[in-house]
């Protein structure tokens, strides 16, 4: 009985943690909806990228705390120079057209990757403090990585939240989400804060790439977990920061739980069918106030 | 009418057609002509393709275009006509291809069997488009890629009928003793395929129910208020747009030869939204130009990569770069277009 | 005026240009000329496999450097054509008949991936083209004979079954697991597997699935805990090795774990680190490891790096072997080189080994499966350390 409370609460905690991950990433998804109306199907890619950059700045002798910012900060930065490069132009036009050129976007960026010999043969450890320590709780084992990541994906949180409720940037950004000729007539540079939430959105992904490194390790195909921060972000609204991160720890968990009460072959089902009936039964998604 | 294939005049007559006003028909009229354009130039291009690229090759692409092509009229119903965003096309496709599979492997000729994947994916499409009755937009494009997702699963799962993952051999196409099995016979085959898909197409965008289609992508309340059942117009893309893709998913499953499940997952789904973006989502042809693009701009790549001088270490990721790079240019081309005329493409 | 119609008809108009041209197409020795030989290769060099494809593919490319800095084979230089199909069977059909018909393959070599195999197969061996040692582990590749079609790379279900009979009997573990990705690699393996077992009067005592791209494993690994496994079949590739080793041992669960061929890999015990030491593992081909290296593997090892950026990796031996195996076929098969010379050169050819530590490959007449073997190995101080040869 106790033991298997114990591999409930371990399969839980495990589940937990990957599903800040997704929680993350789904977060990214939702700030490029709100800002700019569209679904990036580059951010799986962005995550990649922003994870190798890591580990680049790291092997070029950065110590690890540069290198983190370096690489988020250099996400952030690639994703404002697309903005301005490629992005900009879907202002005012369909839902589709920046879909597509996300979706070019990312294939350049994975192709530019692969293009780099040394990572298009192996994986790589970016050794994160704590990551590889095991807590002891009692009977229970508390891996650092888990409690890093859960960590982490509070700070970035409550960071968020006070970035949008207090700061001017966080505020104007709202403005424009909610209505952008209004806000451009109130003086907000609705422009810049299209790039502001696209650079976000890179800096975001590319944190949720550091974050899963221990997890997955670091290589050319850690981005198709966007595949499962995509439902998690439609699953809390697709407009409600809040309801991105719970929609993702929600994935996860139910994910890790399904595996171990639910039948062998019903795991990797689960989610979506759950995803179809939560779809169903709030037709906004959980933490949304309007709908689209 | 309705279907100008000329590029550059046909976004003009895309938006007219679109607004269906008299004016517009008019612009429509005034192209007339055009529309043999775009199959004569086809056809002048593919004995060039040929001489350049050798007959097989050229002739096994533009099967595979023809057949994308088919999935992709599908496509083009559902988002271009009705103006529904569906991410998961690529199991209507999967329905289409098993079913031919699993009924042409017990000898089925195709005549029968066709009928019945295309059936299949109907019902599919009938499936997929439930949500549509709670769900709008963005949310209703998530309902159908986790469709997709539950399809794929059970094709995996259900290994007593599909053989799940190790996936299926399809027999070559053909009944009665022929079969299809030179390229050029393949493409003969899917171009009549394609011809017989286009023709219902443009049918069904002529009839009533194509005007109700495009009456509901324009605007739903509107719509509803001519005393258009939105939900039932929505099942009806979905129910024929799956029969379509059905359709190519059939041929599919011949060509290739070999079916699995993961074939048909999201990658698919996308390259067929991309595929009817690329070529214009509101008229039929853009479908065949977008399959073109599609399939035939990576195989460019590879041949023009083979001019190039040098080795052809390190070029692992860059024809997925430049294909990428093509798709961001010819978006960014179509998004200067529409902004030229004033415009907006949907 | 339809448009359909007048596509139809062009169409039509075309068909008989084009069987015209088709009768001209037809070339005696195809990708054999004077000067070269050409040979193909569909790798998927962007996809979920692109780890694998693009060592393999400089491996093979370092064999035919090698030959052709040898003078050749019979005076005729080697040149690899590449394509990538991303694991997609559309791309691979493509790329097989721009292959055979633009770049007039003389044979394929270590095309990768089933469905992307399964689908350009009939093709290429209907073209008359050789098909060799591609990866992966479908039968038909194989068997039943036929003179096109050769394979160096021991099944799974095979080598497995040796594996699992000579752990269980060796060690004396009663409750076997597997946990399997669920795709065609899995199933073979897990038929490997349960035969092994079933020779020995045992059975899986539970099996557990993953989907390729999965993250976490903490409920197949809490699920295999709570059956009580004693010995836990891995069916899995590098990465996850790793995290479902990492994993049992985090919990306190430190149950022997057999991985096959394709968790044999340096990567394992990099990423890994203090969590898969004592894994086991199946060998097909030895890793090249630089460190404590003979002089011609460690040569070899420095000649990789710098030609490719990289450090050779167990798939870069296997391009290299495999490849190593086309010179040594057209070799024999002598100066007048056609495909069924090539053939009947394959099936005698025999070959003992080499620096890499590659096992003897023998092909027959009767045998197109050049071999059938893999060795056990372990993970020791970080490092793998074969425990046996080449397993009957």
């Amino acid at each position: 009985m106790l033991r298997a409370m114990l591999t409930f609460i371990q399969v839980l905690l495990s589940g937990l943690a990957i599903g800040c991950v997704y929680g993350l990433v789904a977060l990214s998804f939702v700030l490029v909806y709100k800002a700019a109306d569209t679904v990036s199907f580059m951010q799986g890619e962005l995550l990649m990228v922003g994870a190798f950059a890591v580990v680049v700045l790291q092997a070029a002798g950065w110590p690890l705390a540069a290198a983190l910012t370096g690489g988020v900060a250099g996400a952030a930065l690639l994703g404002a120079v697309l903005e301005r490069t490629a992005l900009r132009y879907t202002l005012g036009h369909s839902h589709l057209s920046a879909v597509l050129l996300t979706f070019g976007l990312g294939l350049m960026l994975r192709g530019g990757v692969t293009a780099v010999p040394a990572a298009s043969h192996g994986m790589f450890v970016l050794p994160l403090p704590w990551a590889d320590e095991v807590f002891r709780l009692g009977p229970l084992s508390l891996p650092g990585g888990q409690l890093l990541v859960m960590a982490i994906t509070a700070l970035v949180a409550a960071a968020l939240s006070l970035f949008f409720r207090y700061s001017r940037s966080g505020l104007a950004l709202r403005a424009c989400a909610e209505d952008a000729r209004s806000a451009a007539l109130m003086g907000v540079p609705v422009a810049r804060m299209h790039t502001l939430a696209w650079a976000l959105g890179a800096a975001l992904a590319a944190l949720a790439g550091v974050l899963l490194a221990p997890i997955t390790f670091v290589h050319l195909n850690m981005g198709f977990i966007a595949l499962k921060a995509f439902p998690a972000a439609v699953l809390g609204g697709l407009t409600s920061l809040p309801g991105a991160l719970a929609g993702g720890v929600f994935l996860g968990v139910v994910e890790a739980l399904a595996g171990l009460v639910l039948p062998e072959g019903s795991k990797d089902v689960v989610p979506y069918l759950l995803l179809l009936a939560a779809l169903l039964l709030f037709p906004a998604g959980f933490g949304a106030r309007r709908t689209a | 009418m309705g279907v100008p294939v000329k590029p550059g005049r046909a976004e003009a007559a895309d938006i007219a057609a679109r607004n269906d006003s008299p004016a517009a028909a008019g612009i429509v009229r005034a192209s007339f002509c055009r529309p043999l354009a775009g199959p004569a130039l086809a056809a002048l291009a593919l004995p060039l393709a040929c001489l350049l690229l050798g007959t097989d090759y050229a002739l096994g692409q533009a099967t595979l275009v023809a057949t994308y092509a088919i999935a992709g009229l599908g496509v083009v119903l559902i988002v271009g006509q009705a103006g529904q965003i569906v991410l998961g096309q690529g199991a209507l496709v999967a329905l289409g291809a098993y079913a031919e599979a699993l009924l042409a492997a017990v000898g089925w000729p195709p005549l029968l069997s066709l009928p019945v994947a295309v059936a299949l994916g109907a019902c599919g499409g009938a499936i997929a488009s439930l949500p549509a009755r709670r769900l709008g937009g963005l949310y209703f494009g998530m309902s159908t890629l986790a469709f997709a997702l539950v399809v794929e699963e059970v094709l995996t799962r259900w290994s007593g009928l599909t053989q799940g993952a190790a996936g299926m051999l399809v027999p070559a196409f053909g009944g009665g003793g022929w079969r299809a099995q030179t390229p050029l016979a393949q493409f003969l085959v899917s171009l009549v395929a394609l011809a017989l898909a286009w023709m219902a197409c443009r049918r069904l965008l002529r009839s009533r129910l194509g005007r109700a289609w495009r009456a509901i992508r324009e605007d739903e309340a509107a719509a509803a208020a001519c005393g258009i059942d939105l939900a039932r117009t929505k099942s009806a893309a979905f129910i024929l747009g799956g029969g379509v893709s059905a359709f190519g998913g059939a041929f599919y499953a011949h060509w290739i030869g070999f079916i699995s499940p993961e074939q048909f997952g999201l990658m698919l789904s996308f390259e067929l939204l991309m595929l009817v973006f690329l070529g214009g989502v509101g008229r039929l042809s853009g479908a065949l130009w977008g399959a073109l693009v599609i399939v035939a701009v990576p195989q460019l790549i590879a041949v023009a990569r083979d001019a190039l001088p040098g080795e052809g270490v390190g070029s692992a990721g860059l024809e997925t770069a430049l294909f990428g790079a093509v798709i961001v240019a010819l978006v960014l081309w179509r998004l200067r277009g529409e902004k030229r005329r004033g415009g907006s493409l949907r | 005026m339809s448009a359909a119609r007048a596509l139809f008809l062009a169409c039509l108009l075309l068909g008989s240009l084009l069987s015209a041209t088709q009768a001209v197409a037809q070339v005696a020795a195809p990708g054999v000329s004077d000067r070269e030989i050409v040979v193909g290769s569909i790798l998927d060099l962007s996809g979920p496999a692109a780890l694998l494809g693009a060592p393999v593919r400089d491996g093979m490319l370092l064999r035919f450097e090698d030959a052709n800095a040898a003078g050749g084979v019979h005076g005729r230089k080697l040149r690899l054509v590449v394509e990538d199909a991303g694991y997609d069977p559309k791309r691979g059909v493509l790329a097989a008949r721009k292959l055979l018909q633009r770049d007039q393959v003389f044979a394929f070599l270590a095309n990768l991936g089933t469905p992307v195999v399964m689908a350009t197969m009939p093709a290429i061996v209907d073209a008359g083209r050789l098909h060799l040692f591609p990866f992966s582990p479908h039968e038909s590749t194989y068997s039943p004979l036929h003179p096109l079609k050769f394979q160096m790379f021991p099944p799974y279900q095979d080598y497995m079954e040796a594996a699992t009979r000579h752990m269980v009997k060796s060690r004396g573990y009663s409750r076997a697991c597997l946990l399997y990705q669920d795709d065609d690699y899995g199933l073979e393996v897990m038929k490997g597997v349960e035969s092994g077992l079933a020779k020995l009067g045992q059975r899986l005592v539970e099996r557990t699935a993953y989907k390729r791209g999965a993250t976490d494993f903490s409920s197949q690994i809490a699920r295999l805990r709570s059956a009580r496994c004693d010995l836990v079949v891995l069916a899995t590739v590098v990465r996850e090795t790793v995290a479902a080793m990492t994993e049992a041992r985090r919990n306190g669960w430190a149950v022997d774990m057999l991985v096959s061929a394709s968790g044999y890999s340096s990567q394992t015990h990099e990423l890994g680190g203090a969590a898969v030491e004592g894994l086991f593992g199946v060998s097909v081909l030895p890793l090249p490891y630089a460190d404590g290296a003979p002089p011609r593997l460690a040569a070899w090892i420095g000649r990789y790096h710098k030609r490719f950026g990289a450090d050779p990796n167990v798939w870069s031996v296997m391009g290299y072997v495999l490849a190593d195996l086309f010179v040594r076929g057209a070799e024999q098969a002598g100066p007048e080189l056609t495909t069924a010379r090539f053939t009947a050169a394959m099936e005698r050819l025999h070959t003992d080994g080499d620096f890499l530590g590659s096992p003897g490959y023998r092909f027959s007449p009767q045998d197109h499966l050049g071999s059938r073997q893999g060795r056990l190995a372990q993970i020791r101080n970080g490092r793998w350390v074969m425990l046996t040869d080449y397993l009957e």
